[in-house]
């Protein structure tokens, strides 16, 4: 199937996959502006490895959606599974119901968004990008984080270590907001903005001998 | 990395037993990928007429008949009334009218030579064979077998030998229905090990796994409840873990502090089915409903 999915994508087509059958590595590797429409619940690692298409899945995913994505967007009607979003470098994650453990983890860059809540180790080592989380997030969010931010609605189950809170700007805000409204979320909540306290792993203070050296 | 299964039916019971021995293959069969080592199952909720299902192997294959005549004959010497006996090469099914006390019965079986046991249930047993989920039930015909529940698990080895005294589910000795399947590994299973010795318990094998069902035994033994069991687990098994652990009247599962192993799960008013990835649950539910995904330190139980 993913084969068919990559010859479809590089004609630029539109596919409908249905009855996906939670199967793994569901429209992986797919390099080439398309849509994919994908009808059902998805395995572990779908959508992921991609740079351009844009992704509906009306039903679950299971770990690791949209991992290590380059660009493109991912629309999840319902669950996501632990590491969703975890090491994009860009593009936008969307996940309309809740997210599992480590949601997130080490972002380089692009957006997600949970509708619902997220896990236990949220952002785990994010270097960049933003997570938005509309409900409640799990213990040690932001644990390690390098750079990056973390909004959430809800309540925060604990931070993580060297994970700060800061206040959120009008501006920022609005621009929450906004990407909000993209996804058809109305409602308009505060978040609470949490960031790297910049005391552990920070580049600056890592870096110093390889900058030394130059 | 192993691939774990349970599924319950809430309006069944022994008198209308549901095909979960068909289910618990199927989903297992899906998640091969997992593992293909071995398989095996509980499935629970049967009916023993008032017995004990009495379920025993020996890796002496040649002397496979005379090894398990021994066990039969072990039975009646506990005051044991076989009313029941299937034997398939190195593998004897009993149904035994037994009054007596199960762990005499089942200390007696392991002082027999080359006896093991799989299981000792009121009302469940343990199937359990090295190969895929559609190999052992061709080789044992678990898909045939119906109950109210149960609990199955592929394996792909990584701390310990590949046959079947390896294989899971573990039974809970000697507290009969209480059986185990596990994904991760357990860091502190030598020194658990040699405390539970001291005190007397058994290990039949050199799997880490098998010590979560003798820690769930000891729990239940000194007065817990399953769920206070499981619990407790959390807190007392070091390492990566998701489980699931069978009784005669119910399951439950749980998650280690680092959520590190998947669990799954759906439920409706008839039926709740967990696996490690939904690629599994889909054998059972066809509709796209609610699934969940339990969190770190999770407990869950489910009752008839």
């Amino acid at each position: 199937m993913n084969r068919r999915l990559k010859d479809l994508a590089s004609e630029g087509a539109d596919v409908t996959v249905v009855n996906p059958g939670a199967r793994h590595n569901t429209a992986v590797g797919l390099l080439h502006p398309c849509k994919i429409d994908i009808r059902g619940s998805v395995g572990y690692y779908s959508a992921s490895l991609m740079d351009g298409p844009e992704v509906t899945i009306d039903g679950n995913a299971g770990w690791g959606l949209g991992e290590n994505m380059m660009s493109g967007r991912i629309v999840l009607s319902r669950d996501a599974g632990a590491s969703a979003a975890s090491t994009i470098r860009g593009g936008e994650v969307f996940v309309g119901g809740n997210a599992g453990a480590r949601a997130g983890i080490s972002m380089k860059g692009g957006t997600l968004v949970v509708r619902g809540s997220a896990g236990f180790l949220t952002g785990f080592m994010m270097q960049k990008g933003r997570i938005i989380v509309c409900g409640d997030v799990g213990e040690a969010v932001g644990d390690s984080m390098y750079e990056g931010v973390i909004y959430v609605a809800g309540s925060i189950g604990s931070l993580g270590n060297d994970a700060v809170l800061e206040d959120v700007s009008e501006d920022e805000l609005l621009d929450v907001w906004g990407t909000l409204e993209s996804y058809g979320v109305e409602e308009r909540p505060v978040f609470a903005k949490i960031v790297s306290g910049r005391r552990l792993y920070h580049l600056d203070s890592l870096e110093r001998l390889e900058k030394s050296a130059i | 990395m192993c691939g774990i299964s349970g599924i319950l039916h809430k309006n069944s019971s022994s008198e209308r037993p549901a095909a979960v021995g068909a289910e618990l293959v199927g989903m297992l069969e899906s998640m091969t990928h997992r593992g293909r080592d071995s398989s095996g199952l509980t499935v629970a909720g049967q009916s023993a007429a008032g017995g004990l299902i009495v379920r025993v192997w020996t890796d002496d294959r040649a002397g496979a008949a005379d090894v398990l005549a021994r066990a039969e004959e072990t039975v009646r010497r506990a005051g044991g009334v076989i009313v029941d006996r299937a034997l398939r090469g190195e593998f004897l099914r009993l149904v035994v009218n037994y009054e007596g006390d199960v762990r005499r019965l089942a200390e007696d079986l392991l002082r027999t030579e080359g006896v093991e046991i799989h299981s000792i249930g009121e009302a469940s047993e343990v199937v359990k064979d090295v190969g895929t989920p559609a190999e052992v039930d061709g080789r044992h015909g678990v898909g045939r077998l119906s109950g109210t529940h149960g609990i199955g698990h592929v394996r792909m080895a990584t701390e310990s030998r590949v046959d079947i005294s390896h294989a899971h589910p573990f039974w809970a000795y000697p507290f009969p229905d209480v059986t185990v399947v596990h994904n991760g590994q357990l860091t502190n299973y030598h020194k658990l090990k040699r405390a539970y010795e001291d005190r007397g318990h058994r290990f039949q094998t050199e799997n880490d796994s098998e010590i979560i069902a003798v820690y769930l035994a000891d729990r239940l033994a000194s007065g817990a409840t399953l769920g206070c069991a499981l619990e407790s687990s959390l807190d007392d098994l070091d390492g990566t873990f998701t489980y699931l652990v069978s009784t005669k009247d119910g399951m439950g599962c749980a998650k280690d502090r680092w959520s590190a192993k998947p669990l799954v799960t759906m439920e409706t008013d008839e039926v709740v089915a967990v696996a490690s990835e939904e690629v599994a649950l889909r054998r059972v539910f066809s509709d796209e409903i609610a699934r969940r995904e339990p969190q770190q330190s999770e407990v869950m139980t489910w009752l008839l």
